[in-house]
């Protein structure tokens, strides 16, 4: 009977303190994502300019397909998080994997492209240049993984490790997407490791931090 | 109230606009589900937290359920999520019984049955699972445990600690 008072207690505690909420809707989220990877992306552009070819009105097939795949990791990942957000039972959280699957073409392409020319790729203005994409990358991919974090806080995410990660690759793959837009380097080298390192380091980051900001 | 999926959806709208009303009768509802939703996959002194904690997560999760979508798959993935968590933190229960308290079996047996912990226990390994239902469940102790099934003590707390780690990560899966 105790029991059923203090349920009864409970329940009179919670409708006491009931205020109207804004249910969270998939577009809403989705509308949130896109926003803070365009305006990261168009932050790096205005504060770095755009790549000279893109200016000349042309573009290099390489760093089309490297950007397209970025982007588009960018975006499975995203719809994930937004989806793990909203909890229930039946959902599928695996989609962004396929995109992941193809996304790491590039750094098994580029880590045996960089095998093949041997110490050439190890030259110390090749890997100046290449930490400089990663922390521009890195930097820029800072305001997605916030969003999706603020996401994942008012939602009810079951899986926060998971989450973690995911919003981690989300952040990452678009914090790539947007250095794809100055980068002028369309070596297969560079892309595949570095700027593929950027989606890397902010998985392993999201997997370690987002998880203790979401918990419930 | 019957706690049928319609309901529950109607009230849980109007609740997030602010209705106290019918937020007291779906707290109410749901308290009742919840009960039976559990009945038998929790030791029965563990139940009432257990209850209490799920409608305190309701509570403070609300927002992350649209009218667009099904009330009650939501509604038992917070329950799982909150239950998964509760037998994580478990230390041996007082019953070495399991009482047979049948409440509030649901009007909508499909969804109930894809729903249900049983299910998601069911995804689990055999030893996985009887270890956990042992143990973290029935209350019995890792010795008892290792008896009943002939497992050695220290496979019953791996079995127990796997099969916790899967329950976690399969919270949403049918």
């Amino acid at each position: 009977m105790t029991m059923h008072r203090d349920s009864d207690a409970l329940i009179a505690a919670l409708v006491g303190e009931l205020e109207p909420v804004r249910p969270l809707r998939f577009g809403a989220g989705l509308a949130g994502a896109l926003t803070a990877a365009g305006l990261s992306a168009a932050g790096v552009v205005m504060l770095l300019g755009l790549r000279p070819d893109w200016v000349a009105g042309s573009a290099d097939p390489m760093h089309l397909v490297a950007t397209g795949l970025f982007g588009g990791l960018g975006l499975a990942a995203s719809v994930t998080v937004i989806v793990m957000g909203r909890p229930q039972v039946g959902s599928d959280h695996g989609g962004w994997r396929w995109a992941a699957g193809m996304a790491a073409l590039l750094p098994l392409v580029g880590l045996a492209a960089a095998i093949g020319r041997g110490r050439e790729a190890m030259a110390p203005e090749v890997m100046r240049h290449g930490a400089e994409c990663f922390g521009l990358g890195a930097a820029a991919s800072l305001l997605v993984a916030a969003m999706l974090t603020a996401w994942l806080r008012r939602g009810a995410p079951t899986a926060p490790a998971r989450a973690g990660l995911v919003a981690g690759v989300a952040a990452g793959a678009f914090g790539s997407f947007a250095v794809s837009l100055h980068c002028p380097d369309n070596d297969i080298v560079h892309i595949g490791i570095w700027h593929a390192a950027t989606v890397v380091a902010m998985a392993a980051a999201g997997r370690l931090v987002i998880p203790r900001l979401i918990r419930w | 109230m019957r706690a049928d999926e319609a309901t529950l959806a109607r009230l849980m709208a109007l609740s997030q606009q602010g209705d106290r009303q019918s937020y007291a009768a779906l707290l109410e509802a749901c308290q009742r589900w919840l009960r039976g939703y559990y009945s038998r996959r929790i030791a029965p002194s563990s139940l009432d937290d257990l209850v209490q904690e799920t409608l305190i997560a309701l509570h403070t999760k609300r927002a992350s359920w649209d009218a667009t979508r099904p009330f009650l798959p939501w509604l038992a993935a917070i329950a799982r999520y909150r239950w998964v968590d509760h037998l994580r933190r478990l230390y041996r229960a007082d019953e070495h019984e399991l009482h047979e308290e049948l409440l509030g079996t649901d009007d909508e047996p499909a969804i109930a049955a894809r729903i249900s912990l049983d299910r998601l226990l069911g995804l689990l390994p055999p030893a996985q699972e009887r270890a956990i239902a042992l143990v973290k469940i029935e209350g019995l102790s890792i010795a008892e445990a290792s008896a009943m099934t002939g497992q050695s003590e220290s496979l019953v707390k791996v079995n127990i600690h796997r099969g916790l780690r899967k329950l976690a990560l399969m919270i949403e899966k049918e």
